[in-house]
């Protein structure tokens, strides 16, 4: 009775190992060579960072389900250049914890969006977007400015990123709370600390409707809108260049 | 990471091929064993049986 | 329920649900100032209602052995009644977005009512509430038949159906809250993650002890399916959804992997989420359900086998087809698209398979509407695996890709196959489970079939003609060799195909609601011979004798 019980046992064991060794391959052969891709990517030392106030309107965009309608993901076709701009290069999204490259358009690609509206723009279209677009079909997100932006914990935001791989720096993650506040207040030491640690190129401006109130969640996702495409320039370059 | 990244690609390429064949060729041999038709037989129709109990 | 269980499992169920207990009370109170410490709360006030339901039936007397000579059904019988419950929250909300596709404005000024946060909300509604319930309920159902023995223990059955079902509705609430990874199909936070990993090893546990108890050597191919939908699952789960929280007591996370590595990762989960969650399991219930229901053996048992193993090798390798001309490698692409192109034989293999099964009781099906839920469903794997592999080839996916065709190909997956064979899967099982002569409705059964198929066709077709126009008009050029249309110009000519769709997916509800109403009835329906109670519980205590 027992050698019974055990062949049978085996037996089933010997499936489940089956199926996870036939399953596993595929995968592994996909996916475990894209961790030497660095190899091959050519490095892009004008690679920026996000900021704090940046990462915490990206977890907005996250929160409400935009990438739900909203690709990042430019393709090698010629009207989507034509439409949206440059393609999209891997090393691009490259501190993208997760990606957003999306899956669908019901919307049109934001994958360079930044700089292509104002800020006010932005703020009138999220607050009502028919305002703007009369056959829109996008949710209106006028709550956002009515919602202050929780920024105690983006030094811990900052702290995971690093973990998984960004490279944060120490002073980055101690000021984090205090760059997000900075980077809507030009010309205060706030600010100043923002371009030192962000470089100079960071987008300092108050970015929301409300420029002597608190932050609020419509400053942070303005901000991350404004910067998408725009963390190096490497696209715009020509090809091998 | 230590191994190349050409290394890890022509060994996806190549490998994943000689796989496919090997394993496919176990499945078929499997599935039209003469021994096992009897076992597949039978299987087939044990579960049209009407009893509703477990096995003692 | 709680009578089914010995002495022994009630001080267990209490044990577990004390643990719980204070775990969601360590949750709330740590993070009371993020949504985390709600979802804490919740739990906690979960588990305090399981051992308010232990307590309550406590001292009732403990089964006798004679429950030895029976199947446990009680899980079977529960999921059963989740699922559908989860059907038509799921598809309701599904139906609530379509609409606000064509009515915008129809939101409540607030985030939980936007399009972005209801949507997973669906998702996971129909794909896990409504399909993980039933899939966990049939597989209770076919394993014991097929391994003619009972589920080891009463306890851990309901463990795993109780405590997926919050996982459920962790995930559900977290995104009203907006709790989201953002990872399509993989959407809930890491703690819920990783309570979905302790429900789905004591699953497999489970699976595998049945299967050690087994009193017939073979173990049927349904079982096959069933094993490798949780083995898999298990694996796409952990790896996928690996990320590091800001801290353990906020609900944020931040995937390990980034950009190009991660849109693999995510694919190749995504990809394989249809494959072994809604391809796998809905297999093995095909396999078991359609030739019972038809009395006929499964036409060609090697079939099965082969396509098992041809399915189980070939979908891990597809995933990359949702990525093409994007930043992927394009190696990689050309790997996703040669085998989604060859994962159609396997796919045929099992469509033709259970036609062929049918061909000769095609007057059954003509006449049995739950046959012909069966015999839809496999039409529909055949016509969806034949559409997913087109699409899969690169250059129709230039057009396909980022449009509805996507969203009706899916659905014609979901509602057409994977939606159908539940439906006649349930409507096969539930007269069988409560010893009933046949369904409350069988009328009911009829209008739920043409209101499910007319449902799903009009979907299918309107997403079909919208995704083709969109792709269509994004790529059309004028004479002076510019882009013919605006971005906004194909929103506009979407409008009435969402409001078709809107309606099909309504259709598509109200027939889950009559089958619900319909299930219902039947379970309340007297039982027609009188029961032979052996000194067990009523409930599960019926006579055998058909």
């Amino acid at each position: 009775m027992f050698g019974l019980h055990y062949r049978l046992e085996r037996k089933a064991i010997g499936l489940v190992l089956g199926i996870m060794l036939v399953a596993s391959i595929g995968g592994i052969v996909e996916i475990a060579p894209l961790f030497t891709i660095h190899q091959t990517v050519e490095d892009v030392p004008d690679m920026r960072v996000y900021t704090p106030l940046e990462v915490a309107g990206r977890n907005i965009y996250i929160r409400e389900g935009c990438y739900a309608c909203h690709s990042q993901m430019i393709r090698t076709l010629r009207d989507e250049v034509e439409r949206y701009g440059p393609y999209s290069l891997a090393v691009e999204s490259k501190y993208d914890h997760p990606m957003l490259w999306g899956s669908k358009r019901t919307g049109p690609d934001l994958a360079r969006i930044g700089g292509k509206y104002s800020d006010e723009w932005h703020v009138a279209h999220l607050m009502d977007p028919r305002a703007v677009v009369p056959e829109s079909v996008m949710p209106s997100y006028g709550w956002l400015a009515r919602s202050d932006l929780r920024t105690d914990n983006l030094g811990r935001h900052l702290k995971a990123l690093r973990t998984v791989g960004v490279p944060y720096t120490d002073e980055m993650i101690a000021s984090a709370s205090a760059d997000a506040y900075g980077q809507t207040a030009p010309d205060t030491n706030f600010a100043a600390g923002v371009a030192k640690r962000y470089g100079e190129a960071t987008n300092i401006r108050p970015f929301g409707a409300t420029p002597n109130g608190g932050l609020t969640e419509m400053d942070a996702l303005v901000a991350y809108l404004q910067i998408l495409g725009r963390l190096t320039d490497a696209a715009h370059r020509p090809v091998g260049g | 990471m230590d191994i190349a990244h050409g290394t890890l690609v022509w060994l996806a390429k190549s490998f994943g091929l000689f796989y496919l064949i090997g394993l496919s060729l176990i499945v078929v041999i499997y599935a039209c064993w003469p021994s096992n038709r009897q076992k597949f037989d039978r299987a087939a129709t044990a579960i049209l049986e009407e009893e509703d109990r477990p096995w003692q | 329920m709680i009578a089914e269980l010995t002495k022994n499992e009630r001080n267990g169920a209490l044990v577990i649900l004390a643990v719980l207990t204070v775990v969601g009370l360590v949750m709330a109170v740590a993070g009371y100032a993020d949504p985390f410490g709600i979802h804490g709360g919740l739990v906690a006030i979960a588990a305090l209602a399981g051992i308010f339901a232990v307590i309550s039936g406590y001292f009732a007397p403990e089964p006798t052995l004679a429950r030895f000579g029976e199947y446990y059904d009680t899980p079977s019988k529960i999921g059963i009644g989740l699922a559908m419950a989860w059907a038509v929250f799921g598809l309701f909300v599904g139906d609530w977005v379509a609409w606000l596709l064509a009515y915008p404005n129809a939101t409540f000024d607030a985030g939980w009512s936007s399009f972005g946060r209801l949507r997973p909300v669906h998702t996971t509604g129909v794909i896990f509430g409504f399909g993980g319930n039933a899939l966990i309920a049939t597989s209770f159902h076919v394993m014991q038949r097929t391994c003619r023995a009972r589920l080891p223990d009463q306890l851990t059955p309901l463990f795993v159906l109780f405590g997926y079902n919050l996982f459920c509705i962790l995930a559900v609430t977290g995104y009203l809250m907006g709790l989201t990874q953002s990872k399509e199909y993989a959407e809930p936070e890491w703690y819920v993650d990783l309570w979905l990993v302790v429900v789905w090893v004591t699953y497999l546990v489970l699976y595998l002890r049945l299967l050690a108890r087994r009193r017939e050597p073979h173990i049927y191919v349904a079982n096959w399916y069933y094993l490798a939908f949780i083995v898999v699952v298990a694996m796409l789960h952990v790896v996928n959804n690996l990320a590091v929280p800001i801290s353990f007591y906020e609900a944020k996370s931040y995937s390990l992997f980034s950009g190009v590595q991660d849109a693999m990762t995510e694919w190749w989960y995504g990809h394989n989420a249809v494959a072994f969650f809604l391809t796998s399991g809905f297999l093995g219930m095909m396999y078991y359900y359609l030739p019972k229901r038809a009395g006929r053996p499964i036409f060609s048992y090697r079939m099965s086998i082969v396509s098992f193993w041809g399915i189980t090798f070939f979908y891990m390798w597809a995933g990359s087809h949702h990525l093409h001309y994007t930043a992927l490698p394009q190696w990689v692409q050309t790997l996703g698209m040669t085998f989604s192109l060859m994962l159609l034989i396997p796919s045929w293999g099992s469509a033709g398979n259970a036609l062929l099964t049918l061909n000769g009781a095609w007057g059954r099906v003509r006449d049995d509407a739950t046959l012909r839920f069966m015999m839809v469903a496999a039409v529909f794997y055949g016509l969806t695996t034949f559409e997913g592999s087109f699409m899969a080839i690169r250059s129709v996916n230039s057009l396909s890709h980022y449009t509805d065709w996507t969203i009706g190909h899916v659905h014609a997956g979901a509602l057409g196959w994977v939606a159908m064979i539940t439906f006649g899967s349930i409507y096969a099982l539930v007269p069988w489970l409560w010893k009933r002569e046949g369904m409350y409705s069988p009328r009911a059964v009829e209008v739920h079939f043409w209101l499910a198929l007319g449902g799903t066709l009009v979907y299918v077709l309107a997403m079909w003609n919208s995704g083709i126009i969109q792709g269509l008009m994004w790529r059309t050029y004028n004479d002076s060799g510019t882009l013919a249309y605006s971005f906004v110009d194909s929103v506009v000519a979407m409008r009435p195909y969402y409001i078709a769709r809107a309606i099909g997916g309504l259709m598509f509800l109200l027939g889950a609601i009559v089958g619900s109403w319909n299930i219902w009835m039947t379970v309340r329906m007297p039982a027609p011979v009188p029961a032979d109670a052996g000194g067990d519980q009523p409930a599960i205590a019926l006579q055998a004798g058909e």
